[in-house]
């Protein structure tokens, strides 16, 4: 869908002739003549402007009353003003007015000096108030979640909130209860304001009305520095500005970018920066001593670290993943091929697909930028979960089914939050996803032999394979010659588990054949987007440390071992060293008694960690402390190929002094990802040429083909998007041409009394949910996710503790039914702390319900509610019982 | 000259048999049937019928600015009738039900809607039973032809009869004013073209069909053509709803048909049109203007929904302006700022006035409040209270003023301070008071 052509007309304000794009608001179109027009409730981001404060008043010549200027698109020849009596009357008024029932509380008010309320009277209120009346009294402030703190006495009913909750979010909890001048913000039900994206509404909030209760009290505007970097805490690497006071991190706003987060934060961008000053940190190395680690010098630590990657030599692995940089990837891959000749780098859990397909998938003619979903004719979101995966993006595709009329389709085994905005949802079996390829691949192949084997290998149809193929292809219409019908632009989001496993190889060449078909190669709006399982998935491949492929996607030779295999060859001693990168495979990758296994085995464990983990206290020989991204420099890439750059806002912790009693003064304190590799490969005899961060940017741009060209200066602080840089033709991707596709064997059915077993992530599962206290309430407890006909057979109801196992692993949790599980399947998280679906390997299991165990109604936990599912499922809280207190009271 | 009160008062009119014999029902919406809709339309257009809900908008242009072409095109009857003072459409409902539903299927023939809805308001629960009783007989005798016609009840706010809100209120939402534009003829119930128009209105469309859109341009004046029916109530002897041809003497229908206030009282100030017209006071004057559209907006008022509320020289003009201000701030939406402010700080001053804690000066400032609302709001309730309540100030303020020194003696707090006029200090600007409205000093 070709994006909105901008022209420019020409019109007057104040007297002086502008040009401003056609039918942007007056509000927009003033600021290029330099006129300011005050508003409050008017927020392009929320969509259709609602004229609801009155304060953008202006005159236009030929219409006798004045017009809200945040609603009257500006027209050639449009004469306006904005500084004639009238005007200033009516914003004079409506200051007035807005002013006459806020408490003007502003000295101990938290958005006291950055406040529009208070920029806006000094601009164009009164000066004084005739009102002398009683002002209207709330009980404030309230919890309106344990997030955000509502004072209802300083509200002055902009509906920006409520329009978040009903247009943006759409989990439509907000909305203004009463009439009149009784009016107040609350939640329809209630119950406290929850979902992913709630904290939104403070930073919406044109005054003190929703503050934030982590950040409540802590500092004043006047108190505090903004500095601008990248969150790391998930794959949307949405632009952040950190607002810093004496050091530390005090709040995360966002940083606009219409290109990565489109101007949103989910509730885990903004609060999870408690995790940077917790006690939990480490600050210091610690080296095993016997069964404990001890803080350790730096010398010792990093002794200890090459004495042991040196033994291991050819015989050490490496996995990366949280927020590692590409630098630090980067020279981690140079330490390990150069210095120790080890090939074996891991930086995704289970992907282990060859160079010349990883290169296919990375071409830059197939990449979609994060707009395209908002402007594409239709969106396939395959085998992810958008809001728990990478959640801005389920705002972005929330935006362009609501206003750009996007065609959304949803291909996933699990139910998501997005099911109730698509217009075709097709659910396959766990771990279906290859079959589901084929038959999309088929139907739109005309092949209708395979199509039905294909769709009955993936536990759905040929009918609702070959409508969801119709719907990308934009085909209304019946028509026989599927080779031969024209495609719209179609952009196709895929969770990086799509490709993983033995069957990767087979699934991605599906998937570039699909795209192959519906043409997206070199269209400019459509594409492959891809999210990674971790943050910089996508950077982490790209310098090179992977096992298939060096820097740049180059080959890199064979005989390198992939993540479970890494595990395989430790338990049986194959592998001596391990070198955890940010990385914690016990917690996030499959197979966690593999993995205890494994780490129990190698001689050398190595981790860098800002916090110790159950793995690292037991397993752990060397822990290097890492550093916050608030600390990090270095750069990351975006799923969609746009390289950002994080910047440090603060000083790492205890660089300057001692830090504990442990150590030597001076010698402990957080170093840099890429010094620690450094000086590792110093001591084991390989000299990385690296003394500064930006000399590891340097060699990594250097390095890889596509990056040429690439700065940090031109990275800026809006990033470069390499697929669309001159360079992108040096990554050599060639054309993709069509696999010949073999239907794979039908998944497990599930039978004498199992079921599949899927597993998902949760948004709030993490270390960093896990260190920031006001986050601990979204952590979720596992949940049995089953269908109510599976559940009626088992005698489960909602809510009862059952138990799922397969041999040898069993895992405990709390029963969900959800109509829309397809039955046979049971869903259940993984990277959890403890009862995660990570230590159960068999793809069926087998659920009861244990004995006792009455249905408790408070193990619902205090998950987020999919916006789609309405409010029947959201937590059991206490309602907030607050009538108004009524106004005149005297 | 009885139009739509045509054998009103017939027993049985509101059943289709009786309707059909007695008055010819149903022959005009045949007849409209088998006519282009255009020609239908300029019949409309050429009767000049003014709507008869408040805003005096002419029917057939605003039927015409519906975009002709094959979609979704919604006539709305908007029966949503609050405003005090008015319940001539409650009459009409009630009493000949067919002749609502012939003229909307009429106006829906001419602008090519498939759909039709009746918005009633909540508390006329008889007239919404007699009027969905009405339909099932209509649709039995398959005579609204393809139309897809409805009752919807509402919930009983006043702002559901402005015609945004009202188009929420139908969609499920709440009923809050939307922003025009898009009018709703361009993008209205569910974004499509949408036609509202009130019951008096629509009930005048097989009337103009009979007589000729040229013939009924004949009634009246030459602006405000056709008859009207008029509630009048307050301090008349015979209050109800009256049938009158536009630009009859206002005198004429107070003292006239209504038979003027009780022995020995005089008029004291009356609304021309409902509530939320400003008031004229009960001089010749004023009792002498012809009672049209033109008259009513040149004498600085307006005939609104028609209906007369006359207020005798017994009532203070102070209870007036409360309860009226009193019944706006209750039914504001909220949603605008100044209308939700206005009204509300306007009820607050005038109970200080009752209450004896208010000086002379608070009417400058309640005028200056009235002045602020007016024309700023995002639907026209805001002025529906500002307009009345600062015509009483103006009209009466020897009388507010009174009010508030016998209030105050009342209390024991002596004479009021001296009022500071306004205007005394309009255009200076100084540092403490750059709003130029005078220092203010407070009496407690």
């Amino acid at each position: 869908m070709p994006r909105p052509a901008v022209s420019f007309v020409t019109f007057t304000i104040d007297g002086r002739e502008v040009s401003a794009p056609e039918n942007s608001m007056l509000v927009d179109a003033a600021k290029y003549g330099d006129a300011e027009i005050p508003v409050f409730c008017y927020e392009p981001k929320l969509g259709q402007p609602v004229g609801a404060c009155r304060m953008c008043l202006v005159e236009i010549e030929g219409i006798p009353k004045l017009q809200t200027g945040c609603s009257t698109p500006v027209k050639d020849g449009m004469v306006v003003h904005t500084q004639t009596a009238q005007v200033h009357e009516a914003q004079r008024a409506v200051v007035e007015f807005l002013l006459i029932n806020h408490p003007l509380d502003c000295p101990v008010c938290d958005k006291g000096g950055e406040c529009p309320l208070q920029d806006i009277t000094y601009g164009w209120g009164p000066g004084t108030s005739r009102f002398i009346e009683p002002k209207r009294h709330f009980r404030k402030p309230l919890e309106l979640s344990p997030l955000i703190a509502i004072d209802r006495e300083r509200c002055i009913l902009c509906y920006r909130c409520v329009r978040f909750s009903q247009e943006i979010s759409e989990d439509y909890q907000l909305i203004l209860s009463e009439r009149g001048a009784h009016s107040y913000v609350s939640t329809f039900d209630g119950h406290p304001y929850v979902g992913p994206f709630s904290g939104n509404i403070i930073e919406l909030c044109p005054v003190g009305a929703l503050t934030s209760t982590a950040y409540r009290f802590r500092a004043r505007p006047w108190d505090v520095e903004g500095a601008g970097t990248v969150c790391t805490y998930c794959p949307s690497q949405c632009n952040v500005e950190l607002t810093v006071r004496d050091d530390r991190v005090m709040r995360v706003m966002a940083r606009d970018h219409d290109e990565v987060d489109d101007g949103w934060l989910c509730d885990k961008g903004r609060f999870a920066y408690q995790s940077t000053h917790v006690e939990e940190r480490i600050t210091e190395p610690l080296v095993r001593e016997g069964s404990r680690l001890m803080p350790a010098s730096w010398e010792k630590a990093l002794d200890a670290a090459a004495s042991g990657l040196k033994k291991a030599g050819g015989r050490a692995a490496a996995l990366a993943g949280g927020d590692t940089t590409n630098e630090e990837a980067f020279l981690l891959a140079r330490l390990f091929r150069e210095g120790l000749g080890s090939p074996h780098l891991a930086g995704s859990p289970a992907r282990e697909l060859s160079p010349e397909l990883s290169r296919a998938l990375a071409d830059a003619a197939l990449q979609a930028t994060v707009p395209d979903l908002e402007f594409a004719h239709a969106v396939l979101v395959l085998d992810c979960d958008p809001v728990d995966d990478a959640p801005i993006l389920d705002l972005r595709i929330r935006k362009g089914v609501r206003r750009r009329g996007v065609r959304l389709a949803i291909a996933s085994a699990r139910p998501g939050a997005l099911d109730p905005n698509a217009e075709a949802v097709l659910r396959f079996a766990p771990g279906a996803g290859e079959a589901l390829l084929v038959g999309l691949d088929a139907a739109l192949g005309g092949d209708t032999g395979n199509l039905g084997g294909a769709a009955t290998a993936a536990g759905s149809n040929a009918s609702a394979v070959r409508a969801l193929a119709d719907l990308l292809t934009g085909a209304g219409t019946t028509q026989s010659d599927f080779s031969h019908r024209s495609t719209g632009d179609v952009v196709i989001l895929y969770g990086e588990r799509l490709l993983t496993g033995p069957r990767g190889t087979e699934t991605a060449q599906a998937l570039l054949n699909l795209a192959s078909r519906l043409g997206l190669a070199g269209r400019k709006g459509a594409g492959l987007l891809e999210i990674p399982s971790c943050t910089n998935g996508r950077g982490i491949r790209e310098a090179g440390f992977a096992p298939a492929h060096g820097a740049g996607y180059a080959d890199a030779g064979r005989g390198a071992l992939v993540a479970p295999d890494i595990a395989a060859a430790l338990s049986a001693g194959d592998l001596g060293a391990l070198y955890l990168l940010h990385a914690d495979p016990v917690r996030t990758h499959s197979d966690r008694a593999g993995w205890e296994s494994a780490l129990a085995k190698a001689q050398t464990v190595i981790a860098h960690s800002s916090a110790l983990t159950d793995a690292l206290r037991e397993h752990a020989d060397v822990v290097f402390p890492a550093e916050a991204y608030a600390e990090k420099e270095g750069t990351l890439v975006h799923p969609d190929g746009r390289v950002q750059r994080l910047r440090p806002a603060i000083g790492r912790p205890g660089r300057l002094g001692p830090t504990s009693g442990a150590s030597q003064p001076g010698t402990g304190g957080v170093r840099p990802g890429w010094q620690v590799i450094a000086e590792i490969g110093r001591r084991t005899g390989l000299d990385l040429g690296v003394l500064a961060g930006p000399m590891a940017s340097r060699q990594l741009f250097d390095a890889v083909p596509f990056y040429a060209g690439l700065t940090l200066d031109a990275i800026g602080a809006r990033g470069v998007r390499w697929p669309a840089g001159e360079a992108a033709s040096a990554l050599g991707a060639g054309t993709w041409k069509l696999a010949k596709l073999s239907v794979p064997a039908i998944t497990p059915a599930a039978e004498n009394g199992t079921l599949r077993l899927g597993t998902w992530r949760s948004l709030w599962t993490s270390p960093e949910v896990d260190l920031s206290p006001v986050l601990r309430f979204m952590q979720p407890r596992q949940l049995v996710e089953l269908s109510p006909v599976d559940a009626d057979r088992l005698g489960v109801r909602d809510g009862d503790q059952v138990e799922v196992g397969a041999p040898g692993a069993r895992v405990r949790g709390a029963a969900r039914l959800r109509a829309s599980v397809p039955g046979g399947s049971v869903f259940l998280l993984e990277g959890m702390h403890e009862e995660s679906a990570n230590v159960l390997t068999e793809p069926l299991v087998r659920v009861r319900r244990v004995r006792g165990g009455a249905p408790q109604p408070e193990a619902t936990p205090a998950l987020l509610t999919p916006a789609g599912e309405g409010q029947a499922e959201a937590p059991a809280s206490a309602p907030l019982d607050i009538p108004p207190t009524g106004d005149g009271a005297r | 000259m009885q139009l739509l009160f045509d054998k009103i008062d017939l027993p049985g009119l509101n059943t289709l048999d009786v309707y059909r014999r007695e008055l010819g029902g149903y022959e005009m919406l045949s007849r409209a049937f088998e006519m282009e809709p255009a020609d239908v339309l300029s019949q409309l257009q050429a009767s000049g019928l003014r709507g008869r809900g408040g805003a005096g908008f002419a029917m057939g242009t605003k039927a015409s600015f519906l975009p002709k072409g094959d979609m979704d095109k919604y006539v709305v009857c908007n029966a949503d009738e609050s405003e005090p003072g008015t319940f001539k459409d409650r009459e009409l409902m009630q009493k000949n039900p067919h002749l609502l539903l012939e003229g909307l299927a009429i106006a829906a023939h001419a602008v090519g809607a498939n759909k039709a809805y009746i918005f009633i308001r909540g508390e006329y629960e008889l007239q919404a039973t007699i009027l969905e009783a009405a339909l099932e007989e209509a649709k039995a005798a398959n005579l609204l032809g393809a139309l897809d016609l409805w009752v919807h009840r509402g919930a009983g706010a006043y702002i559901c009869g402005e015609e945004t809100a009202l188009l929420d209120a139908l969609e499920g939402k709440r009923g809050n004013p939307r922003l025009k534009p898009p009018f709703p003829a361009v993008q209205g119930l569910y974004r499509g073209p949408t036609l509202i128009n009130n019951v008096e209105t629509l009930m005048n469309a097989p009337i103009i069909l009979r007589m000729g859109g040229d013939e009924y341009a004949k009634i009246g004046t030459e602006r405000s053509t056709g008859t009207k029916v008029v509630s009048v109530s307050g301090c008349v002897q015979r209050p109800g709803n009256y049938e009158i041809e536009l630009g009859v003497p206002s005198r004429d229908i107070i003292y006239g048909l209504a038979g003027g206030p009780d022995e020995g009282r005089t008029i004291k100030f009356w609304f021309p049109g409902g509530s939320s017209a400003p008031v004229l006071p009960g001089t010749d004057e004023y009792l002498d203007l012809p009672y049209d559209f033109e008259s009513m907006a040149k004498a600085g008022s307006m005939l609104g929904s028609g209906a007369i509320i006359v207020v005798d020289d017994a009532v203070p003009v102070v209870d007036v302006a409360l309860k009226t201000a009193k019944f706006y701030r209750h039914e504001s939406c909220g949603k605008c700022t100044p209308c939700r402010e206005g009204t509300n700080w306007t009820v607050k001053m005038l109970e200080r006035i009752d209450s004896g804690e208010a000086t002379p000066m608070d009417l400058d400032i309640m005028a200056s409040i009235c002045d602020q609302i007016m024309g700023n709001c995002l639907c026209v309730l805001g002025d529906a209270m500002a307009m009345p309540i600062a015509s009483m100030i103006k009209h009466f303020r020897d009388e507010f003023e009174a009010h508030i020194e016998a209030a105050r003696e009342r209390r024991g707090l002596g004479l009021g301070i001296p009022q500071v006029n306004r205007d005394d200090h309009a255009g200076q600007t100084d540092m403490l008071d750059p709003s130029g409205d005078g220092a203010r000093v407070t009496v407690h």
